[in-house]
């Protein structure tokens, strides 16, 4: 049998309500025996061999962060782009990029990674921003080279510009492009619809294995940097990425599990066929890749893209939200995995389609009333407080992007839809007090896939331009860390195995420099993580 | 790249027979190789004699026709259609029914190697008032019908003589520039919703339901170059009961031959390369423009228009 190790920590955050601080923590194979302080567990120590492990003396342990939604098959894809951005970002590897403000500071850091690369190999960017970085356009990127190919993707995604070089290696027929009315050739500018006539040239580019594989190592490196031990893939394709998946992350030094949904795809195949096509998934589960047999399904459309259904006066400017699903599709998948007792997760971004999620949710539980059915809404930008009230009472969970505050509060209030719906989105603070179980998430790559900062956001909820976007939702420090531990152990059903720290459950744990809860709510993302422990093995993180 | 491929964009909400009208294109015999790009591939049931042979995403069929399932990335699947070896001669794509119709035809229209050149809404004539009151797709429904160049109201059979008179009492505003058709079945001869029947032939090969709908045809050629700008003057503002006019003229001016296409609103003047097949068929020195719609007087008007565009110094036939 294999020895017994004890963390001792400053402090130990368990986050199980009946024991909430501890000193030590004692370990086997991967598996909590104890927690408490050395005195408490002594039964244990007397009798099996064990070691004292102080290196996290000085530090304060929590359970291993979860994130229940973000996407490594996106973060794959956009970690091959140098990171030129109007805010600092933490990156793979411990580096920063550090923020970029103005035109002339913007075409100098694109310049330096331009002379650092090898010849011949395109430059990719994420993170330009016309607030930020000023004017941008096909002449700009041609000063810096006519050699080679520049593609720079704008902040929300929505935008790309690209130089004359990356025309030419994208056999992008000029005057074909440029018929396209969300195509402006001369200015190098791809935007909206348009994007996909380069996305398509650049997809096959960037989904080569090797280099689609390279972005996966960097989005593992990136998840393990924000502390988590645990995080929800929330739409995987079995056919298309599980060989890359299993190539990069079922391997001995991930330190954490992924817990992947399947993408429910109904156009080729009926709902019951599909439900038991899903239903078949956990068998392919191996150590890191858990694969669950629950039913991701969308209601409407993106949130960065402002095309979430939104209830009326709607949009200021009048422009009109879409439902990535029909309704009666919907219901009719939502019925089909209701009543094999599946659970649900249904993306959905404003408040016109959280209503039909809640409206779909009240007609299954008239046809066969579910406790405990954890029917999930995802993202949960726009509601509203009777929405909230609907939401306890239904019975359903919430698992929210609360990032969108910080980064959209401004702009959804200037150019949106107003001060007082764009302030109210992310509804947290009365979730809780409805005691709706409410947990953090960043879709990355929609967000940073930093628990501390999601929980910065639900705690502070200041805007970019440092507004405080309704109080009255903030969380409180103890909701937030919930809905980066517990609560999120509970959206993917792993709350019995992960999520606090107590007998029974899985050894992972996050060690952080200080104690969130004895920190200002201010320095919250701030906070140095130091390690992460998975099923007992400490893994550093280098900063 | 000259020969862009027209391209239709089939929209209407869930039930409103998108489908069936799509294996009638699928299996009609109009000589033309149609690539179909449809959602719901699994929906698509077509007689298995006509099926040449069939994959998890494409069926091809004795005809020459294709239907491709678009497995969310519409513009993957367009790229394939043109990428091909022998492209096809028309690609209708099957717009989901939730789908926003502006946005789906900001796909389509300026694709690399596609035009669009219609944007086709079918209805059910039943419920649709309903939908168009519902809380979720209400606003979509009514965009549909807005943004068409054609709308098919299909399923007629289900509601009588009073029904369909509140019905088109509702649509009046909401449709009042665009050419209406009435159906069952969606039974819409497939010629004249891809525009490459020879028109006046269509006019009386219709089958008997479009015919009750008094679909009628023009074919006028000018004896001798015409004046592009007084041409694109006179079809500028052309009634709406004209539905399609096709042809090609020759520019007095430059000599260059044009190749004109009215579908509803849409206009395109194109120069046509030298090699191009003949746009109408027409093999006559001076071109050719055929005109499909539904109210004679108004087809007389525009027959008196076209002549006016005809060079100063020739004389009207």
């Amino acid at each position: 049998m294999p020895s017994i190790t004890v963390f001792t920590a400053k402090q130990i955050r368990t986050m199980n309500p009946s024991a909430p601080l501890a000193t030590a923590v004692a370990i086997r194979d991967g598996q909590i025996l104890e927690v408490g302080t050395l005195e408490t567990m002594r039964p244990w120590l007397d009798t099996f061999p064990h070691q004292i492990d102080t290196r996290f003396a000085d530090q304060v342990i929590t359970p291993g962060f979860i994130d229940p939604h973000l996407h490594p098959s996106l973060g794959a894809l956009l970690l091959q782009c140098h990171f030129i951005t109007a805010v600092d970002w933490r990156l793979p590897g411990g580096e920063v990029a550090e923020r970029v403000h103005g035109h002339e500071n913007y075409l100098r850091r694109l310049q330096t990674i331009h002379q650092s690369q090898e010849s011949g190999e395109p430059l990719l960017t994420w993170g330009y921003h016309k607030i930020w970085h000023g004017e941008m356009n096909r002449a700009i990127l041609d000063q810096i080279s006519s050699e080679r190919p520049i593609i720079i993707w704008q902040r929300s995604y929505h935008e790309m510009f690209v130089n004359t070089a990356a025309l030419r290696w994208l056999a992008i027929d000029e005057d074909e492009a440029d018929r396209h009315s969300q195509v402006d050739i001369s200015q190098g500018r791809f935007f909206e619809v348009g994007k996909a006539v380069l996305m398509n040239k650049l997809n096959s580019f960037m989904q080569e294995p090797a280099r689609y594989k390279s972005g996966l190592s960097k989005v593992k490196a990136a998840i393990h940097q924000g502390g988590h031990t645990t995080v929800g893939d929330m739409g995987f394709d079995p056919e298309q990425q599980l060989e890359h998946y299993r190539d990069v992350l079922e391997t001995d030094d991930t330190p954490f599990r992924v817990c992947l949904l399947g993408r429910v795809l109904v156009s080729n195949s009926s709902v019951d066929d599909e439900i038991e096509r899903i239903m078949k998934f956990p068998e392919m589960s191996t150590r890191h890749l858990h694969f669950t047999d629950r039913i991701k399904l969308f209601c409407d459309g993106g949130y960065f893209a402002e095309l979430m259904q939104v209830l009326p006066p709607g949009f200021i400017d009048g422009h009109e939200g879409e439902w990535m699903t029909s309704p009666e599709q919907l219901q009719a998948l939502s019925r089909a995995a209701w009543h094999r007792g599946l659970n649900i997760h249904v993306h959905c971004t404003g408040d016109l389609g959280v209503e039909l999620a809640l409206d779909i949710l009240e007609k299954l539980q008239w046809e066969r009333p579910r406790f405990d059915h954890r029917f999930t809404i995802e993202h949960f930008g726009m509601s509203t407080p009777e929405q909230c009230e609907r939401i306890a009472a239904l019975g359903a969970q919430v698992s929210a992007n609360a990032y969108y505050v910080h980064e959209l509060g401004d702009a959804y209030w200037h150019h949106s839809v107003g001060f007082e719906r764009a302030s109210q989105m992310s509804r947290l603070g009365t979730l809780a007090k409805l005691g709706v179980r409410t947990a953090l998430h960043s879709d990355f790559t929609m967000a940073p896939a930093e628990p501390l900062n999601s929980a910065w956001v639900a705690v502070n909820r200041l805007s970019l331009s440092g507004a405080v976007m309704s109080p009255e939702e903030c969380l409180n420090i103890d909701q937030a860390m919930r809905a980066v531990t517990i609560d999120a152990a509970y959206m993917l059903g792993l709350e019995n195995e992960i999520g606090s720290i107590r007998a029974g459950k899985r050894a992972d744990f996050t060690v952080l420099a200080s104690d969130p809860y004895e920190t200002p709510t201010m320095e919250l993302k701030d906070i140095p993580v130091v390690a992460t422990v998975f099923e007992g093995e400490v893994h550093w993180i280098e900063r | 790249m000259n020969a862009h491929i027209p391209t239709t964009l089939l929209s209407g909400y869930l039930g409103a027979g998108k489908t069936t009208l799509i294996n009638r294109i699928l299996e009609a015999e109009h000589g033309l190789q149609v690539a179909v790009l449809v959602n719901d591939f699994g929906a698509i049931n077509i007689d298995a004699r006509f099926i040449k042979n069939a994959s998890d995403q494409t069926i091809s069929l004795t005809n020459g026709c294709v239907c491709c399932s678009i497995a969310d990335d519409l513009g993957a699947a367009l790229d394939q259609q043109t990428a091909r070896d022998n492209p096809p001669d028309h690609i209708v794509i099957e717009a989901s029914g939730v789908a926003e119709p502006a946005r789906i035809a900001n796909y389509a229209s300026g694709w690399p190697g596609l035009q669009l050149n219609s944007l086709i809404t079918l209805i059910d004539a039943e419920t649709v008032q309903e939908r168009a009151r519902d809380k979720f797709v209400g606003r979509v429904v009514t965009r549909q019908i807005e943004a068409a160049d054609l709308l098919i109201v299909n399923k007629l059979d289900l509601i009588n003589c009073a029904q369909l008179r509140r019905l088109e009492e509702w649509l009046h505003p909401l449709a009042s520039e665009i050419t209406v058709l009435k159906t069952i079945h969606a039974a819409v001869e497939p010629r004249l919703l891809l525009g490459v029947a020879p028109v006046h032939a269509s006019a009386h090969q219709l089958n008997g339901t479009e015919e009750a709908h008094g679909l009628k045809a023009i074919s006028w050629e000018p004896n001798g170059p015409i004046n592009l700008g007084r041409l694109k003057s006179a079809i500028q503002f052309m009634p709406p009961s004209i539905h399609r006019l096709k042809g090609m003229v020759i520019d007095d001016v430059t000599g260059i031959a044009y190749s004109v296409q009215v579908v509803a609103r849409r206009r395109e003047f194109s120069k046509v390369e030298m090699g191009e097949p003949d746009l109408v068929g027409a093999t006559a020195g001076n071109g050719q423009i055929v005109a499909i719609g539904v109210d004679n007087a108004d087809l007389a008007e525009l027959r008196h228009t076209l002549n006016a565009s005809i060079a100063a110094n020739l004389s009207v036939p």
